[in-house]
């Protein structure tokens, strides 16, 4: 009697209508993973600082700095000399610039608004706030597919999933950080457009595109993909004008805008790779047009018309294509792209591409590291998707079943592998939850009694409460799992290394930033380093000085030199580093501390390389090995590693240095041996600077000698 | 670097000079005695010079000269004198001026605390502070070699005056000194040479002071230095100091071991850390450079300062050089003082960095608050002043005025205060909180609008259908609220009429109350009608809690006729307890399933 119940209570929930619950609910769930998506990604600036993580990320930071500074057509037109000397690189036309377009509009903004935040803070928090803004797009992607429950269970998946983690960390700037975004934007749109047939979303999916293909060159398998769902549709009978009018229009704006790209220039319309697109683009208008013939024409009629015109059409087509590849119109498939398909191709005939590691073959336990609850509920998922199949979901199954396969190929596309995994874990973690949920017994005492009367299913009750105990203990324990996985592995930037000390604390190894810094204020502005490529970018953007290759590994003959100076003795190293201007040299040496991936790890990929060019031929890899076919730097290793560029510059000095306890002097600790060449002098190098921790050690190239009277 | 700085200092000494001064060497003054220390046991060189000044005329003198030494004039970063008598000290003034006569030299007006009669005499200190004075010979040396270096200079007392008797005494670094000056008197023990007693030498006179020694103390320069003071009256000064620095001893040549380096300890002139300290109350201290944090630091809390060692990235061995930056906050009550509206800053204008530092260009800006004017700077020693700048930050509008200040050839010495004086009004504080609370409140007008406002071309018929169906929805329940709160009045009522029997008072409550009630229920009935042509379903609940309203009133009328009973006699109490409680309970059991079915409607 007493209670008209008071305005601002704890009802005020309950008293909203059930419309706006589900909005408050909706938003809120979301939010919270968008944040969340954000600050799981923060493990690294906790654990060290907000800097930029491993190689290609500086690179990116260096442009975006230049972009930042100097405006969007010094950098379209930026030819680079501080790389790739004495070639230089245009850099302009031979990088995505959708990513440094994007932090620099960002920096812009925000300091238009007076909030003085620096390029390097911008680039930093990139990729976890587009990870954020993936969440979002995810949630409308299988919003589209399936409904807002399955949305939100896959956008709060993919928020922590360690796939996507490992390459969007604060930190990681890199190309991908906004990819997956503009990707899962497109698919979205995408499938929007194909579900209404309508112009505009059709047209903001070309955008979408467009963006994507700024940014990334993984945008083949985006136009691959698409092509590939019409062409299905087609074989399954669900082609209809709404399909014809989203890819006609998608495919023409998106190619037109696509060429926009100073790198992809005219490539869509003549590598191999988008010919696909461009072949579903004419099938699409024969099949609109047959449509059209079949609905005017009697059936015997149409057949023989059908017939007569696949066939002219079919040998038509091919021959154009045939004679574009023998005249040199399309452009052979490039290597990067075999090697998706036949993952052996590469290692068998392009050392280049082979020596990455993350073009290596995907191990198997690493889908279960990356991806934990996901590669169960994937299949979980396709079943759900497939019980129920539409053109949305047709769509998702061929790019879960084909980011499978390439994920397989290539451990970086796990990348692409994560988004759709989380999309089908969502969908088939909500219908399996939706399906027990209703079976959960929550009625009053009351009710109760009559329903256990229900015998065409015992234990029903029973049954629904264990699937959704063990449900919610499985997406407890992937939390569990991402969380630690991200802040155990996928957090550390590479360019300063931790290890536990004695005590327990952590040993911080900066040694990297101490040579590059070292570089940067006491060398002279113009010297020229020579290094491995996978320290290019680092060199020209924290030491900002001129290198001879860098990670854009685009002249393998130059690299080779390289790789041969590394490779020969010193006095032909001499040759080719006086023939190439060198004034430094710089090696990666982690004997001492025991880190693993240093230049004479690295070392056969250099000899590799070095011997597979014509200058280089004298190179042969069977040269560097024992006659047991081993590679040791120890007494019994081949004369020839012992005596060459590489090995007297990681092991100079080193001879005398105690390592380990109990062990002699000269033991590496990584290689675990004592080394074999230990008192030699080098002649035309000399010691410039050795970090702490020897794990940089730079030398300087000798002048000639004064001649003798 | 070195030919600039020194057409700097030229350039600034010209600018006083031309500015100050002018005076006259008195004949009737002598330097009865000069005692001069001359300490190069650092890289900077620290004159202390001792002199007792007579007058030997006939009229008081106010003041006397002092010359620099020509060899040292373009050097010389610091001055300073002391009247010494018995055991109390004070500060004298020192002034910059010139004297016709000697156009070429450097003088300087040191001004007596209290006039010197005739045929008096007084002891005076002067400390005199040279920066790279001293020469690395030779000028470069290899990792394993020692540093040394020349000190050249005058024998003599350099003096506008005749001085009567002098001696000289150079501190070296170590007792290894590779050769002197032999001029005699001289003696030597460990690491002093001692020249002198001289007698009776003329004004100006000049002799060669030569002295090669080892010397590995740190010759660290700081070539540039940026000193940014940004205030906030919110209670915080944050101080951020960009240093470039050099190690200006002998350069290395040849390579650098790190064998050597780490195993031998040789290299002993290289720097590997120094100390720098800030003020007791420094929080949030970072110490990075352009790629990053520096991790190779150390920080140590002491009583009156908060130390914190700083290793460079790498070792800085003869002409290497490094940058980095560093930065704190300090909490504002203990620089910042106010009177009314007038605020005045007081801190150091320069911090130490390393004991015997030299800072050679220093640029300090001071960042006042927004909207502060009539500003006042008051150095502690000649500086430059550049012109004003802005400076804007996070929610700036107008931009901070930027104070910039600059000075040349630094030293330890130069760690003085200065004051900054401006007025700034205390309400402008809230602008940039109001700026937030603005933004957001446009913000969310924004998004209302944006909701309240229809977009579509088309029509909608089921969307709209479902808007007005749910906005009758919360007609009703706001009427079946204020019908419920209508049932409480009921009650009091009756509680009322049952104790103080007024049966008029009663009749007027309950018919107002009965009128609110029937306007209720007509309101909701048409609600119902109108819910009912848009086919909700909800019109029937609606429905439903018509009907049990209708039960509900019935028990309210039962209720009052009871207690009218009651209040007639007509009914035992106890026959009353029994009726209104079954009565009660009902009520309850109704109100909880009207309850119900309002809240899902």
């Amino acid at each position: 009697m007493k209670t008209s119940s008071a305005p601002f209570g704890a009802g005020w929930l309950l008293r909203m209508s059930p419309q706006k619950q589900d909005t408050l609910l909706k938003l809120m769930i979301l939010t919270i993973a968008a944040i969340l998506a954000f600050s799981t990604r923060l493990f690294s600036v906790l654990q060290f600082e907000s800097v930029i993580h491993e190689f290609d990320p500086y690179f990116n930071y260096r442009t975006t700095l230049f972009l930042a500074e100097k405006g969007f057509y010094n950098f379209h037109n930026w030819f680079d000399d501080r790389a790739w000397y004495p070639l230089g690189r245009i850099i302009g036309g031979t990088i995505y610039p959708g990513l440094m377009v994007t932090s620099a509009a960002i920096y812009n903004v925000l300091n238009f608004i007076n909030i003085t935040i620096n390029v390097r803070n911008v680039c930093v928090f990139l990729a976890p706030l587009f990870a954020s803004f993936t969440t979002v797009v995810t949630y409308l992607f299988t919003k589209e597919l399936k409904d807002a429950g399955a949305g939100l269970v896959a956008a709060s998946m993919l928020a922590i999933v360690p796939g996507y983690i490992s390459r969007s960390v604060a930190g990681s700037y890199d190309n991908e950080g906004i990819a997956i975004f503009c990707m899962l934007l497109t698919y979205t749109l995408w499938v929007k457009a194909a579900k209404t047939g309508s112009l505009f979303w059709s047209v903001l999916c070309a955008l979408a595109y467009f963006y994507m293909v700024s940014s990334w060159g993984g945008y083949v398998f985006l136009i691959n993909l698409i092509p590939l769902h019409v062409l299905i549709l087609m074989f399954t009978g669900r082609f209809s004008h709404r399909i014809y009018v989203a890819y006609s229009s998608v495919y023409c704006i998106g190619t037109i805008l696509s060429m926009q790209i100073a790198f992809v220039g005219f490539q869509p319309v003549q590598s191999s790779e988008h010919m696909a697109a461009l072949g579903v683009f004419g099938l699409c208008q024969i099949h609109a047009f047959v449509d059209y013939l079949r609905s005017k024409l009697s059936v015997e009629q149409f057949n023989l018309l059908f017939k007569s015109l696949v066939l002219i059409s079919g040998s038509v087509m091919f021959g154009a294509a045939a004679v574009a590849t023998a005249a040199g119109k399309i452009s052979p498939w490039t290597g990067r792209f075999y090697s998706l398909l036949d993952p052996s191709y590469a290692k068998n005939n392009i050392p280049i591409i082979a020596s990455v590691s993350e073009h290596q073959p995907t191990a198997w336990s690493s889908f279960y590291f990356d991806l934990q609850l996901l590669v169960f509920m994937f299949p979980v998922g396709l079943y759900y998707c497939f019980s129920k199949l539409t053109d949305a979901n047709i769509f998702i199954i061929i790019y879960g079943v084909t980011s499978i396969y390439f994920s397989g190929v290539m451990v970086r596309l796990m990348l692409v592998l994560a988004p759709v995994m989380c999309i089908l874990s969502g969908i088939g973690v909500s219908s399996v939850l939706n399906t027990y949920m209703k079976n959960l017994d929550v009625s009053t005492k009351k009710d109760k009694k009559q329903k256990k009367s229900d015998n065409t299913y015992p234990l029903k009750n029973e049954i629904a409460t264990g699937v959704i105990m063990i449900m919610t203990s499985f997406l407890i324990m992937y939390t569990f799992h991402c969380t630690w996985v991200t802040s155990e592995a996928y957090s550390s930037p590479s360019i300063v290394l931790t290890a536990r000390g004695g005590d327990n604390g952590k040993i911080i190894f900066d040694d990297f930033r101490e040579a590059y810094y070292w570089l940067r204020q006491n060398t002279h502005y113009n010297a020229k380093i020579m290094s491995w490529w996978d320290y290019g970018y680092q060199i020209t953007a924290i030491a900002n000085r001129t290198v001879l290759v860098d990670n854009n590994t685009w002249n393998n003959t130059h690299i080779s030199r390289v790789g041969q100076a590394m490779a020969s003795t010193e006095d032909k190293a001499y040759e080719i580093m006086r023939e190439l201007d060198v004034d430094y040299v710089l090696v990666i040496f982690g004997g001492l501390t025991g880190y693993s991936s240093d230049d004479i790890n690295k070392f056969l990929w250099m000899v590799r390389i070095g011997g597979s060019t014509d200058r280089g031929s004298h190179i042969k890899e069977a040269d560097y090995y024992t006659p047991q076919g081993e590679f040791r730097v120890d007494k019994d290793g081949s004369p020839i590693l012992l005596n060459c560029l590489m090995y007297k510059m990681c092991y100079y000095r080193f001879g005398s240095v105690y390592t380990e306890g109990g062990k002699p002097t000269g033991y590496d600790r990584v290689r675990n041996t004592e080394i074999g060449n230990k008192d030699f002098e080098l002649e035309v190098l000399e010691e410039a600077y050795t970090t702490e921790h020897w794990l940089v050690r730079i030398y300087k190239v000798k002048n000639l000698e004064n001649r003798g009277i | 670097m070195a030919k600039y700085l020194q057409l700097c200092i030229l350039s600034i000494i010209l600018a006083t000079v031309s500015t100050a001064n002018q005076d006259t060497i008195s004949s009737s003054i002598v330097n009865t005695k000069v005692d001069r220390k001359i300490d190069v046991s650092s890289h900077i060189v620290k004159i202390y010079t001792t002199v007792t000044v007579e007058n030997k005329g006939s009229s008081t003198i106010k003041s006397f000269l002092f010359v620099i030494d020509p060899s040292l004039q373009s050097k010389l970063s610091f001055i300073g004198a002391v009247s010494k008598s018995g055991d109390d000290t004070s500060k004298l003034s020192v002034e910059s001026t010139r004297v016709e006569s000697q156009k070429d030299k450097v003088f300087f007006r040191i001004n007596l605390a209290s006039p010197l009669a005739a045929g008096k005499s007084t002891t005076v200190e002067v400390e005199t502070i040279y920066a790279h004075v001293l020469k690395a010979y030779p000028a470069e040396i290899l990792q394993s070699e020692k540093q040394l270096v020349i000190f050249n200079s005058n024998l003599y007392f350099y003096s506008p005056y005749k001085t009567l008797t002098q001696t000289t005494s150079v501190t070296t670094t170590s007792s290894s000194i590779e050769s002197y000056t032999r001029t005699k008197p001289v003696s030597v023990s460990d690491n002093v040479i001692k020249y002198g007693p001289f007698e009776e030498r003329e004004p100006f006179v000049e002799a060669e002071l030569k002295v090669h020694e080892e010397n590995n103390s740190p010759f660290l320069t700081i070539t540039s230095m940026e000193r940014i003071i940004e205030i906030s009256h919110w209670g915080n000064i944050a101080v951020e100091e960009h240093i470039d620095m050099r190690h200006s001893g002998a350069t290395l040549k040849g390579p650098f071991s790190r064998f050597d380096y780490q195993r031998n300890n040789d290299g002993v002139s290289s720097i590997k850390s120094f100390r720098t300290q800030f003020p007791a109350a420094a929080r949030d201290v970072y110490y990075r450079d352009e790629i990053g944090n520096v991790s190779t630091s150390n920080m140590r809390e002491l009583e009156d300062s908060v130390e914190l060692e700083i290793r460079p990235r790498f070792p800085l061995f003869g002409g290497w050089k490094t940058q980095y930056y560093i930065g704190y906050n300090i909490p504002s009550y203990e620089y910042l003082f106010n009177r009314g509206n007038d605020y005045g800053l007081k801190m150091r204008f320069v911090d130490h960095i390393y004991d015997d530092m030299v800072v050679d260009e220093l640029t300090v800006r001071v960042i006042l608050p927004e909207s502060a004017k009539n500003i006042v700077v008051d150095p502690p020693y000649p500086v430059k002043r550049g012109s004003n700048e802005l400076h804007y930050t996070y929610l700036d509008t107008i931009g901070r005025p930027v104070i910039v200040l600059y000075k040349t050839n630094l030293v330890e010495q130069h760690i003085q205060d200065f004051t900054v004086t401006y007025s700034f009004q205390k309400m402008l504080l809230l602008q940039e909180p109001l700026l937030v609370v603005g933004a957001f409140y446009l913000l969310f007008l924004l998004v209302i609008i944006y909701v309240r406002l229809d977009f579509s071309i088309t029509k909608d018929e089921a969307k709209e259908s479902r808007l007005r169906v749910s906005s009758l929805i919360n007609e009703v329940q706001d009427a079946q609220d204020k019908r419920s709160a209508l049932y409480q009045s009921y009650d009091d009522a009756i509680n009322k009429y049952k104790s103080s029997k007024d049966t008029t008072t009663f009749g007027n409550s309950r018919k107002k109350i009965n009128n609110d009630y029937t306007a209720l229920t007509k309101q909701i009935n048409t609600i119902h009608a109108q819910l009912k042509t848009e086919g909700s379903e909800a019109s029937e609940r609606v429905a439903e809690l018509q009907k049990l309203d209708g039960q509900y009133h019935d028990l309210i009328n039962s209720a009052i006729s009871q207690a009218e009973k009651l209040i007639s006699n007509k009914l035992s109490k106890q026959q009353y307890l029994d009726a209104d409680s079954a009565n009660n309970t009902k009520r309850e059991d109704l109100e909880s399933k009207m309850e119900a079915l309002r809240a899902t409607l």
